[in-house]
């Protein structure tokens, strides 16, 4: 199956790849798979803990080209936002960006549930801290 | 008609297959085209759909994680169906390690193809143990069709599909 070129263009340079310090309190990791595909996830954010926005976020995937483009682009779709407008995020904006066949949409939902899953990683350490703004 | 059906077995994990197999024979001559062809047109067209029901049947069920699957599915518990948080952590924290150190060996330069040699031969060792609980977990769940024993099957194909992908990848000449 062809592939979208805004899928290779994210495949072939993905943005953003690497990793933050786990144990920062202002990163949010979220780790996710698909074990059907054998595809495997990592998503964080590093967020501002004053106001609350996304200034950074990373990603590492080990899967199919779609998986990969969906977080690539999930990546730099977050840096920005405040960690509640990053939770509105719908996978359907990944499948028409990249205009994902129906097979591949999955990978979308994969990248959806990463995002999900760094907020709230990272709203559980606010809270454990005390950061109420940032919650 | 299930898989199973189509064969009368009863639904189980374990299978014998060199009995799956004659079973397989025996029922193939039975639709076997020769046999109608003085039949009617229906009577023809119902030979070939058993046939080629006969035929998918075989191959899932003989292959054990082809099987194992259908079987899985079969009862609500479908591969496919799995939303991320359905998979444990320590699953995915495991993939990941292993692929990033994957990755590193491969780009190790020199040496590199004796390190993913290495690796190749440890992701094998792996997955046959995997196979060999499985076949643990199969005998289980025959003996007393529980369904949490669906659920721990489950849980090992996923850790199945994460080492046989490695162990493919391994397989695999090293590309920069």
């Amino acid at each position: 199956m062809a592939y979208s070129e805004k899928v290779l263009d994210h495949y072939n340079n993905p943005r953003n790849v690497g990793a933050f310090d786990k144990t920062d309190p202002n990163v949010g990791t979220g780790m996710v798979g698909a074990p059907e595909c054998g595809d495997v996830m990592k998503l964080q954010v590093k967020v501002n803990p004053i106001s609350g926005i996304i200034e950074d976020a990373k990603f590492k995937t080990f899967g199919c080209g779609s998986a990969i483009a969906s977080s690539s682009l999930a990546t730099e779709m977050l840096k920005g936002k405040t960690v509640d407008e990053a939770l509105q995020i719908k996978n359907t904006e990944l499948v028409n960006e990249l205009a994902l066949p129906p097979v591949k949409i999955h990978c979308s939902v994969l990248a959806e549930d990463a995002i999900k899953a760094a907020i709230t990683d990272y709203k559980k350490k606010a809270v454990s801290a005390g950061v109420a703004q940032a919650v | 008609m299930d898989y199973f059906e189509v064969f009368g077995l009863p639904r189980s994990l374990s299978l014998d297959g060199a009995s799956l197999q004659k079973r397989f024979y025996e029922l193939s001559r039975r639709y076997h085209p020769d046999g109608f062809a003085r039949a009617s047109a229906l009577e023809r067209q119902k030979a070939e759909e058993a046939s080629a029901e006969l035929n998918d049947a075989y191959r899932t069920l003989r292959d054990p994680v082809g099987r194992t699957e259908y079987l899985l599915k079969l009862n609500g518990f479908e591969i496919g169906e799995q939303r991320g948080s359905d998979v444990p952590p320590e699953l995915l924290e495991e993939a990941f390690e292993l692929n990033m150190a994957l990755e590193e060996l491969r780009e190790g330069g020199p040496g590199a193809e004796a390190a993913i040699e290495e690796a190749r031969v440890k992701f094998t060792a792996m997955l046959d143990a995997i196979d060999k609980e499985l076949d643990a977990l199969a005998a289980v769940y025959d003996a007393a069709s529980a369904r949490e024993g669906l659920q721990q099957v489950r849980g090992l194909l996923n850790r199945r599909r994460y080492i046989g992908n490695l162990v493919s990848q391994t397989a695999k000449p090293a590309v920069a």
